[in-house]
């Protein structure tokens, strides 16, 4: 688990929220999703002493209720889509604090391989097919006409 | 035995079948099994106007098709293993790419699939119904599903050994087959061989159905729902089970994290293969690999009865 500390100090609740998708920016590539800059369900969980409030006003320009806000957001890495949760407290229209926690998928991956991969292997060296002696070859489904043809196609267009 | 095995061989839901037989199969059976096949593809086609799935792409709600369930409950099984990288309503991310219905190949850039599809789609009270416009792709395991009805209507008509090979995803009765693992870079080399008997080995990989993006750059089919984008890190997918739905919805996962864990709950065994050329699989794999000697763990593929290694 990731744990950044963040934002000592006070700042406004629209500045801290689109903050909180510019962390998603940092942390990774393409931020994917959007909730992050949605205040939504006040979070029950939280170790916060602040009364949990009601929910987020909707529009920009209102005032925020009091309370603490959590949301998720996600950016894309070539292995996985990484989460972080963002937690919010307000009070007056004022961040008084922020958090945010992330649980890497890829440590879970690691996780998986002790458990549940057999084996791995850096190299293959592979065969010939025409050198060894199998019935049939399986391997990503064989494309039909109507496919090949459009390929070559947008190849033909692309090239001209 | 004593016949010449006999191949037939058609196109059909965009790809090529071979299916061999110790006797030839009577006109009958055939068209039994060309109906078959063409019953499903009308429910199940994303690729054509008049399925069942097409007629869905507004919302509303039809009769179930028979196989609904047992494809959608696999599917939300790999979409819960997957934390959402494989999801039902797909189709709209492929078409976004441009591997729709007309294969135009035209790249709009990626879509993110729906990820609350749990809650727009449903398919338990004798409906499958879409409250939104979206578009159902069974993917991968439809076509393990359809592979297991034509197994069955051949089993049924013919007794002895029998094949069904829809191009690369294969289920096998009777006398064991050697199946070679298509190396995904080089159609003409196998990583390796595995010995199948009355089961399915069903495979995936990216390298041929892509096409080129709006930027040059190479997109494939296999998409991660919760980007809209294709998988980068793996190259190709094998796995054994009994039936090629659940071998092929095993290749699906092997593509994300959550796919090794959910083989394991269900005793497939697989291999698969990194983009940059690294090889794993599952533990007590039956694969014979053709790998180096620098094996990272123990428990190195099997015995190797049939390895032709030299």
């Amino acid at each position: 688990m990731i744990r950044t500390a963040l934002a000592s100090r006070p700042v406004r609740a629209g500045a801290a929220l689109t903050a909180v998708a510019g962390i998603a920016l940092l942390a990774g590539c393409a931020p994917t999703a959007s909730e992050a800059e949605e205040p939504t369900t006040p979070d029950t969980g939280s170790s916060s002493t602040s009364d949990t409030g009601s929910t987020g006003s909707d529009s920009g320009s209102g005032s925020y209720a009091d309370g603490t806000y959590t949301a998720e957001g996600s950016y894309a890495t070539p292995e996985s889509v990484e989460t972080i949760t963002v937690t919010v407290t307000l009070q007056d229209d004022i961040v008084t604090d922020v958090e945010v926690t992330g649980d890497p998928q890829k440590r879970e991956s690691e996780q998986y391989q002790s458990q549940f991969i057999g084996g791995i292997a850096d190299v293959v060296e592979g065969q010939d097919i025409d050198d060894i002696q199998v019935s049939r070859v399986a391997g990503s489904s064989l494309t039909s006409g109507g496919f090949n043809e459009a390929i070559e196609t947008i190849k033909s267009e692309a090239a001209s | 035995m004593t016949a010449a095995p006999v191949p037939w061989r058609f196109d059909a839901i965009g790809t090529t079948w071979e299916i061999v037989t110790e006797r030839a199969l009577p006109a009958a059976v055939r068209d039994e099994v060309t109906g078959r096949i063409d019953a499903f593809d009308r429910e199940w086609s994303r690729f054509r106007a008049d399925s069942a799935v097409s007629a869905l792409r507004g919302g509303g709600a039809i009769p179930a098709p028979e196989d609904a369930a047992a494809m959608l409950d696999a599917l939300a099984a790999l979409s819960e293993a997957t934390g959402g990288a494989v999801n039902p309503l797909i189709g709209g991310s492929l078409d976004a790419l441009g591997y729709d219905a007309g294969y135009s190949f035209h790249d709009a850039g990626p879509v993110a699939a729906p990820g609350d599809w749990r809650e727009r789609l449903s398919w338990h009270d004798g409906h499958l119904a879409l409250s939104q416009p979206a578009t159902i792709d069974v993917g991968a395991l439809g076509k393990g599903r359809l592979v297991d009805l034509v197994l069955a209507a051949l089993q049924q008509a013919m007794p002895g050994d029998i094949t069904v090979d829809a191009g690369g995803d294969l289920a096998v009765r009777g006398r064991p087959q050697r199946i070679g693992l298509e190396h995904p870079f080089d159609p003409r080399r196998v990583i390796g061989v595995w010995e199948v008997t009355d089961a399915a080995l069903c495979a995936s990989a990216i390298n041929r159905r892509a096409w080129p993006s709006a930027t040059g750059a190479t997109l494939h089919h296999v998409l991660d729902a919760r980007t809209g984008q294709p998988v980068r890190t793996i190259a190709a997918t094998w796995a054994v089970a009994p039936d090629a739905m659940t071998a092929d919805a095993v290749t699906t996962a092997l593509f994300f994290d959550g796919g090794p864990r959910l083989a394991h709950e269900w005793g497939v065994q697989w291999v698969r293969m990194t983009t940059d050329g690294r090889v794993e699989w599952s533990p007590g794999c039956g694969a014979d690999l053709f790998v180096g000697t620098d094996v990272e763990r123990g428990n190195a593929p099997a015995s190797r009865p049939n390895s032709l290694e030299r």
